[in-house]
């Protein structure tokens, strides 16, 4: 393919921090993202670390008290807010024009403007340790009267505010962005039913984000007003703490599958491609992800089975927890049907995406036992819900997150990563994973809460926690092995041509990495694997 | 016989582990601990039942799982680049696989309704049952009896009575959880919360805050003392006694921030504050709770709610006490906090 890239080039100097600092390229505004929240999740990581060296062992004085509950809280709030969310929107970003055959997002000022506010929210919200009276306590959640302006004197709570506010709005300016981007801008012949499934997944991401992310926004503008100018919408006489629950999590579950339905979407790139056969029921696969995302919305209260809800109401909302769990359950059916009769390469994306099924679907059985709600009553604010969120959120997105880094690191970079370090990060992230997080299970039951500093029983319940943390500990080095990995394949690698999988969407049409107009000529689609049809064309020419 | 082998080999493994689970229950936090009332129960076994049924999903999910990495493994024979079988999927196979969970869902679901009554212990609504109203606040539980007695953070129940707890809270939001009575129930300072149960075991167990309330959420424990009806009528009248109320007052109280001596530890040191003998300027700072720039933490209103005689108590303890009531040496703090 000869590029004509001469007439379409920027005209600042191609590599310069200022041509970094004034993009509008989509490519450039995805990297930007993706490496600026793996900067955040690094920081979120260490605050991981720090709680799982205090928790290694019984009465542990490392880092105690108010130091760890601000830990705890930033670092649930960073890998949400400055982690999942961002890195989904950055690959969302890079990749959803290329798929889609179009030069760029329909609104590249407002992109730049979205990336913009990301970074300026996520420092905003990392500040909050700085405040005088320390910063947010009261857990990502921040639940009322505990961040009421009485309970958590100081700014620090309310940096962490003004942090989901920036954080919130870049969100819903990036998601509209990407909605109109995918309604309009997809190539001649790119019918619904042909787009990438990882669009469909980004489809669903942003819709949600545009419904839910102005819930919370609303919620943290009213508890802002209630700490800063006398208001009392929150005030118990107000029934402020149950409404700040139900604001919370109609924002805080539908955000569950905001973080999980594009690492889905992935997912349902990756297996195909290294299966050598199309999806299983790419239908099922699509419709399913709206689905989920429909019911996703109607499940909220399932995170507060224990403050006194009426049983019809916690029949209710138990009743569709477990009902989410149909078309989750199909997605796997359908990628396991996927790998069936394969011809199965053994790359980091497919190991990533193994890993995912393999993990997900014990944070989804975890997840319907939560939904059983009279043993919800036990689990509830224990460690069992934590096992739950992150096989949920680090076994299934992050792996997913994983799984899509490598697959299309050559296409970012034009390079091919090392798959040997691959291959070891993988092994001592799936082994450290397990190791720190299913013991946790246990630990729930056996009644340990969630977000304490210290415990001060011994025996198992001690080494439950050392194997924790040291599984914790192998995940750390298996990410550095990954950094390493990362930077040195990024300026060393091999170089790549620009399909390197012999995968089906369109973003392997364009060069590695593309040019800034993405594509001198869009072919038209005629399929859902638009790539393989000109493969296959072209293989009928030379023959 | 290969069908009839894969439809039994599930069925044996649910009633494998639902037994296994009612015969000897959580070995090691593989399920909720060993439940001593009849509420707990019903926890117990819905959980060892949805539990076996999630657990087969699991094996058959996994094994399908390992089974097609090792099996479709590309072989050194095959190039790389060869592609599978273009199988666009099977509309049939579909609605099977989304009409199974469906009903082992619905099945679940319908089981959970029929539990209710057993968790919630609806019959004790009706019965003749002792109410017991559970006050909570940063870092103890205040438990108030209907005969006017009160404790901290230990619970005095006669067994095989049945008990209704009143929860709310006088700050935060809190959660009361005895994990071997029952399942766990928020206070909130909008609402009172009712907790039924009927405790069949004599004995002491061991519950905790499980709802993130500040500072000192890990050291917010409870502890039930289950007793038999005339040893329950006696420790309750026991720790009516001005220097045990006391005592429990200031250990469950005071102690959690200013430390057991008072050394202090996230509050400041208070041995030898004369705050702490002085009844009027004692029960302003407890009914108001300070925040003073120089330490880290305000220290929240924890009085609120006391009857008087709870601050005659700790008076008298602090003062019965040679430690709590002399300064240390060398020390020239003052103001409470």
């Amino acid at each position: 393919m000869a590029t004509r890239t001469e007439a379409l080039a920027p005209s600042w100097k191609e590599g310069s921090v200022t041509s970094w600092l004034t993009t509008l390229d989509h490519k450039r505004i995805g990297l930007l993202y993706i490496v600026t929240s793996f900067v955040f999740f690094g920081a979120a990581g260490v605050m991981a670390m720090l709680m799982r060296i205090q928790l290694s062992h019984a009465n542990a004085g490392f880092l105690t008290k108010g130091a760890y509950n601000e830990v705890v809280t930033m670092h649930g709030t960073a890998m949400v807010f400055l982690f999942v969310v961002p890195v989904l929107a950055g690959f969302g970003n890079y990749l959803v024009p290329l798929m889609i055959g179009a030069r760029d997002m329909a609104f590249p000022r407002l992109n730049a403007a979205s990336y913009w506010l990301f970074l300026l929210g996520g420092l905003v919200l990392l500040s909050s340790f700085l405040a005088d009276q320390g910063g947010a306590q009261c857990g990502w959640t921040s639940y009322t009267p505990c961040s009421s302006e009485q309970f958590s004197p100081g700014h620090g709570q309310d940096l962490w505010i003004l942090g989901i506010h920036l954080t919130g709005i870049s969100s819903i300016l990036g998601a509209i962005n990407l909605i109109v981007t995918i309604h309009n801008m997809r190539a001649p012949g790119m019918t619904w039913m042909r787009i990438p499934l990882f669009t469909w997944a980004i489809e669903a991401y942003a819709v949600l984000l545009v419904l839910v992310l102005p819930t919370i926004a609303a919620a943290a503008t009213l508890l802002l007003l209630d700490r800063q100018a006398g208001t009392a919408f929150f005030a118990p006489e107000n029934g402020g703490p149950v409404l700040w629950q139900h604001m919370f999590w109609f924002f805080g579950h539908p955000e569950v599958y905001i973080m999980v339905l594009p690492a889905m979407g992935i997912l349902s790139e990756v297996i195909p491609v290294f299966s050598r056969k199309p999806i299983f029921g790419y239908k099922a696969v699509a419709f399913s992800t709206i689905g989920i995302a429909f019911a996703s919305m109607l499940v909220w209260a399932h995170h507060m089975f224990t403050i006194g809800m009426p049983t019809y109401l916690q029949a209710f909302f138990a009743a569709t927890s477990l009902a989410v769990a149909i078309p989750t359950a199909v997605k796997i059916f359908n990628w396991l049907a996927t790998l069936w009769r394969g011809n199965l390469i053994f790359r980091a994306p497919l190991l990533f995406a193994l890993g995912f099924i393999g993990l997900f679907t014990m944070g989804g059985l975890s997840g319907i036992i939560l939904a059983v709600f009279p043993v919800d009553y036990q689990a509830q604010d224990s460690y069992y819900v934590v096992a739950h969120l992150h096989y949920v959120l680090f076994g299934g997105t992050v792996f997913g997150v994983f799984a899509g880094v490598y697959y299309w690191f050559p296409k970012m970079t034009g390079r091919m990563y090392n798959e040997r370090l691959a291959q070891v990060h993988f092994w001592l992230l799936f082994v450290g994973f397990n190791a720190a997080f299913l013991p946790q299970h246990m630990l729930g039951l056996m009644g340990m809460q969630r977000r304490i500093y210290t415990y001060t029983q011994g025996g198992l319940f001690e080494w439950y926690n050392v194997i924790s943390s040291i599984g914790a500990l192998l995940m750390a080095v298996a990410m550095l092995v990954f950094l390493w990995n990362a930077v040195t394949s990024w300026r060393t690698g091999r170089r790549v041509g620009p399909d390197p999988w012999q995968a089906d969407t369109l973003e392997w049409y364009a060069t590695s990495p593309p040019p800034p107009h993405n594509f001198d000529r869009v072919p038209y689609v005629t399929s859902a694997r638009p790539l393989r049809d000109l493969r296959l064309r072209l293989k009928e020419r030379q023959a | 016989m290969a069908a009839k082998l894969s439809a039994a080999v599930p069925v044996t493994l649910v009633l494998a582990l639902a037994g296994a689970g009612s015969a000897f229950a959580a070995p090691g936090g593989l399920g909720p601990p060993d439940p001593q009332t009849p509420s707990g129960e019903a926890i117990s076994r819905l959980y060892w039942i949805v539990f076996a049924i999630c657990a087969v999903v699991f094996v058959l999910v996994e094994s399908a799982l390992i089974y097609f990495i090792v099996r479709f493994r590309r072989r050194r024979d095959t190039p790389e680049g060869v592609d599978g079988p273009q199988i666009h999927g099977n509309t049939r196979l579909e609605i099977i696989w989304t009409a199974i969970p469906a009903i082992i869902l619905a099945a679940i679901a319908i089981f959970t309704f029929t539990q209710i009554p057993a968790v919630q212990a609806r019959g004790v609504e009706d019965e003749e049952h002792l109410t017991i109203r559970v006050e909570a606040h940063q870092f103890y539980w205040e438990y108030r009896y209907p005969s006017g007695a009160v404790s901290v953070d230990t619970l005095y129940l006669p067994v095989d009575e049945p008990v209704q707890l009143d929860l709310t809270s006088l700050d935060v939001v809190h959660s009361w959880w005895v994990p071997s009575l029952t399942g766990k129930m928020d206070a909130f300072p909008d609402r009172v919360n009712t907790l039924r149960f009927v405790p069949e075991t004599v004995g002491e167990f061991e519950g905790k805050c499980a709802e993130l309330c500040g500072v000192q959420h890990a050291f917010m424990p409870t502890t039930v003392q289950v007793l038999d009806r005339t040893a329950y009528e006696e420790a309750l009248a026991v720790a009516q006694g001005p220097l045990a109320l006391g005592k429990a007052t200031w250990e469950g109280v005071c102690a959690t921030c200013h430390g057991l001596d008072g050394q202090g530890d996230v509050g400041p040191p208070i041995a030898g504050n004369p705050t702490l003998t002085t009844r009027a300027s004692l029960h302003t700072l407890l009914l108001e709770g300070q925040d003073t720039p120089q330490f880290d933490y305000y220290m929240p209103a924890v009085g609120t709610g006391w009857p008087e005689r709870q601050y005659d108590a700790l008076i008298a303890y602090v003062k019965s006490s040679k430690t709590l009531s002399t300064a240390p040496a060398p020390t020239t703090t003052g103001g409470g906090g």
